[in-house]
């Protein structure tokens, strides 16, 4: 049996991306770089056969995925795992928390100028974001960071995947 | 001090420049006051570092004003709270400055770093949401779900319409569609129960909201509690609270070795 072949069965049987380190649990002879060696060999293998899917690499991890292109029709099934689409108003927040974290409530309201309070609510019950810590000074509000599910929605590799406009390096020093 | 009436470039506005009447904005579709404020400044081509401001106050409330009654009390305060900021720079701006005050700050200044700090976010809002519309194009295993199983109903040949909505009546209803919910790993109490021993071998007493901090979920939280009470129980650990809603303290009991 070819190591290989035993990294596929994993990735297949999986739901959710899973890192290399846990993948190596599938067998004594596994660790981290032969997965990832594994990885590649099966990458190149569905590239030339076109497979269907394709193994991503996304939340730190690895998950078998279609082909952007078979999109069309699979979205003909009525799904019930199909990706909701975030509102505006969570997308501003998202994107506040995702390069200014660990943020409190105050900083994302006094940079959106609008009550956060709502969205923040529902950006914690999906899992995108959670607390991650409190401030010190007054109050000691509770600080918010983004999850893993939030790299997975966005299909990131890790927050260095983000989008990086140059003049936000800037803002992300002076801070 | 000159408050400059920006050129008009766009047919988005009438051909008067000092109008504001013409310049009709839905207020529905914006995210609050600085996202109002940017779209008044943007789609007029106006220099956000010279914003005419007294022209830019009066199309924003006379945007506001209109909606004013509809919005939500905390909605509508948040835009008129940003109309009194407008009126206060304009009024600044209208006052005669003293010989001193040479190198005072632009009374705008604040507000323009504010815009371009939230048109910034706005910005990087987009590209999550395109980031997003790309993952969106990749299914993973599951997103076609399980075909729920047929029930057989078998009919005679001779059926009238009455036997047949008799029997229509008696099949269940279609399945209301949930929303999917991620599937979270059940955690069990013999888990937390374990991680308390390990835990209070390494100290004396901790408290519970430091023992579920890392999880902050109901789904950890709960099995925590009952991981508690049940150590408690088996006189493993002891339980100490001043009054409800007080710090809970877990305690390893000393003890112990005595039984």
């Amino acid at each position: 049996m070819r190591i290989s072949r035993i990294v596929e069965a994993v990735l297949f049987a999986s739901e959710t991306p899973l890192t290399a380190e846990e993948i190596a649990r599938a067998a004594e002879a596994l660790d981290a770089k032969g997965v990832q060696a594994a990885i590649e060999e099966l990458r190149q293998e569905y590239e030339r056969e076109e497979r269907a899917f394709q193994i991503y690499q996304l939340a730190d991890g690895y998950q078998i995925l279609t082909r952007p292109e078979y999109a069309p029709h699979l979205e003909r099934f009525d799904s019930i795992l199909g990706l909701a689409r975030l509102s505006q108003a969570a997308l501003e927040t998202l994107a506040v928390i995702a390069y200014r974290q660990p943020v409190s409530r105050i900083e994302i309201e006094e940079i959106r100028g609008v009550n956060c309070a709502a969205v923040l609510r529902t950006l914690q019950e999906r899992g995108l974001v959670e607390v991650v810590g409190r401030a010190e000074g007054l109050g000691r509000p509770l600080l918010y960071g983004t999850t893993r599910q939030f790299l997975e929605h966005f299909g990131l590799r890790s927050l260095e995947d983000l989008p990086r406009p140059e003049d936000l390096a800037i803002t992300l020093q002076n801070r | 001090m000159t408050l400059r009436i920006p050129t008009l470039s766009g047919s988005k506005i009438a051909a008067d420049s000092t109008s504001t009447e013409a310049f009709v904005v839905e207020l529905e579709q914006f995210q609050g006051p600085l996202d109002l404020l940017l779209h008044l400044i943007r789609s007029q081509n106006i220099d956000i570092f010279d914003i005419p401001i007294a022209q830019i106050t009066d199309q924003f409330r006379r945007a506001v004003e209109r909606v004013e009654q509809r919005m939500s009390l905390e909605r509508a305060g948040e835009f008129l709270e940003m109309a009194a900021t407008l009126l206060r720079i304009k009024v600044q701006m209208l006052m005669p400055r003293r010989p001193g005050e040479l190198f005072e700050e632009d009374p705008r200044a604040e507000l323009v770093r504010q815009l371009l700090e939230y048109e910034r976010f706005r910005e990087l809002a987009r590209s999550l949401a395109e980031a997003e519309s790309d993952r969106a194009q990749h299914f993973g295993k599951g997103y076609i779900p399980p075909r729920p199983a047929p029930r057989e109903v078998i009919l005679p040949f001779d059926v009238t319409l009455e036997e047949f909505l008799t029997i229509a009546r008696r099949l269940p209803p279609p399945p209301k569609r949930a929303p999917h919910r991620a599937a979270l790993r059940t955690v069990t109490v013999e888990e937390k129960m374990a991680a308390l021993r390990e835990a209070l071998a390494r100290r004396a007493r901790l408290t519970f909201e430091a023992f579920v901090a890392p999880f902050r979920t109901r789904t950890h939280a709960v099995p925590s509690l009952l991981a508690c009470l049940e150590l408690a129980k088996q006189r493993f650990l002891r339980l100490h609270q001043e009054r409800a809603f007080r710090t809970l303290w877990i305690y390893r009991r000393e003890d112990l070795e005595d039984r």
